[in-house]
């Protein structure tokens, strides 16, 4: 990940030490610092800047519930904004259609610098549509991408959870995770979650309706265009 | 004076950490399946992988690759293996998934159950 791309120069050589020694103590050293240096960037307010590159406007759904009461955005200092020029991290959802390169381009462009950009859903990630003469297929192609989003559409929790990642404040948990459930004692009676899905299965309230909540008049609407 | 006033002067902070409190409708949620390789045979491999509609599955040798970024949540493969290799995949209750490097989310899952 690189949310610096447009540092001056004076910050590389600390992030590339010439030991290779103690390569990895430097190495975490290097991230530490790295992510010392986003948290005090971002870590305080941050401006998201939504870019839909051709997607079936779902991710949008589940964007604009972000800023609805449920999840309220705005208390862990995340704004939408309607202006690139206004924004620290780009948001992009959708199988980045050809039609919407140029646009894309100059989109990040406009950003100032430092920016993040994320990528958000299974059809910016490259998963739904194979590249081809309309569409890229993914967001990477076009675009330097930080932070990876998946789902189908990624939920509002799935989405908070990603903006943390993007600026430093969560730790991402896909490295730990295998996706394998080590076989029991008779696999059916584990039930239908994995040994990891812990923080899901905590609350005891029951399944209820996050949209339901969501309906509340919302007038920056996930910061569409 | 509203007990908020006076509450956010004992606590300090006003904002909440994320997340505040477990989400209630974070368990009814969809989640990418997780897979049992000693009960995954080649054949059931294949069929789950043909199944698969965003091409998140594929099958080299004796490893199902499985790319959580592609995966839509459908639960085909679940659907499938119902039939194919029954108990070999469930849902694995992840949604916590954002990650800063596309190949974390590559996984891959041994097939451990051989030819059968």
């Amino acid at each position: 990940m690189n949310p610096h791309p447009d540092k001056p120069a004076d910050r590389p050589p600390d992030l590339t030490p010439d030991k290779p020694a103690d390569e990895t103590a430097a190495t975490a050293a290097a991230a530490a610092r790295l992510r010392d240096t986003i948290a005090a960037q971002f870590g305080r307010s941050l401006h998201i800047r939504t870019l839909d590159t051709g997607s079936c406007a779902v991710c949008e759904q589940e964007i604009r519930l972000l800023t609805a009461p449920h999840y309220d955005l705005h208390r862990l200092g995340f704004f939408f904004t309607p202006a690139p020029r206004h924004a620290d991290l780009l948001l992009v959802t959708g199988p980045m259609v050809r039609a919407f390169e140029t646009a894309a381009r100059k989109t990040y462009e406009a950003m100032p610098g430092p920016k993040v950009v994320v990528a958000t859903g299974a059809c910016a990630l490259g998963g739904v549509y194979r590249k081809d003469p309309f569409v890229h297929g993914e967001v990477s192609e076009v675009l330097p991408v930080d932070v990876w989003i998946p789902g189908c559409p990624p939920s509002p929790l799935a989405l908070l959870h990603g903006l943390g990642v993007a600026v430093g404040r969560l730790a991402e948990k896909t490295p730990a995770l295998t996706f394998i459930v080590e076989q029991a004692a008779d696999p059916e009676a584990s039930g239908p979650a994995g040994p990891e899905a812990a923080g899901v299965e905590a609350d005891a309230a029951g399944p209820e309706a996050a949209g339901v909540e969501a309906d509340a008049a919302d007038p920056e609407a996930g910061g569409k265009p | 004076m509203p007990l908020w006033f006076l509450r956010g002067l004992r606590r300090g902070v006003v904002t909440t950490r994320y997340p505040a409190r477990p989400d209630a409708s974070a368990a009814a949620l969809p989640t990418p399946p997780a897979f049992r390789p000693r009960l995954l045979t080649r054949q059931a491999a294949d069929r789950l992988v043909a199944v698969c509609p965003s091409a998140a599955l594929s099958r080299q040798d004796d490893m199902l690759v499985f790319d959580v970024g592609a995966c839509t949540c459908c639960g085909r493969c679940a659907q499938e293996a119902a039939e194919a290799a029954p108990g070999a995949v469930t849902q694995s209750g992840q949604f916590e998934l954002a990650a800063t490097s596309r190949e974390t989310l590559v996984k891959q899952i041994p097939i451990l159950g051989g030819q059968r």
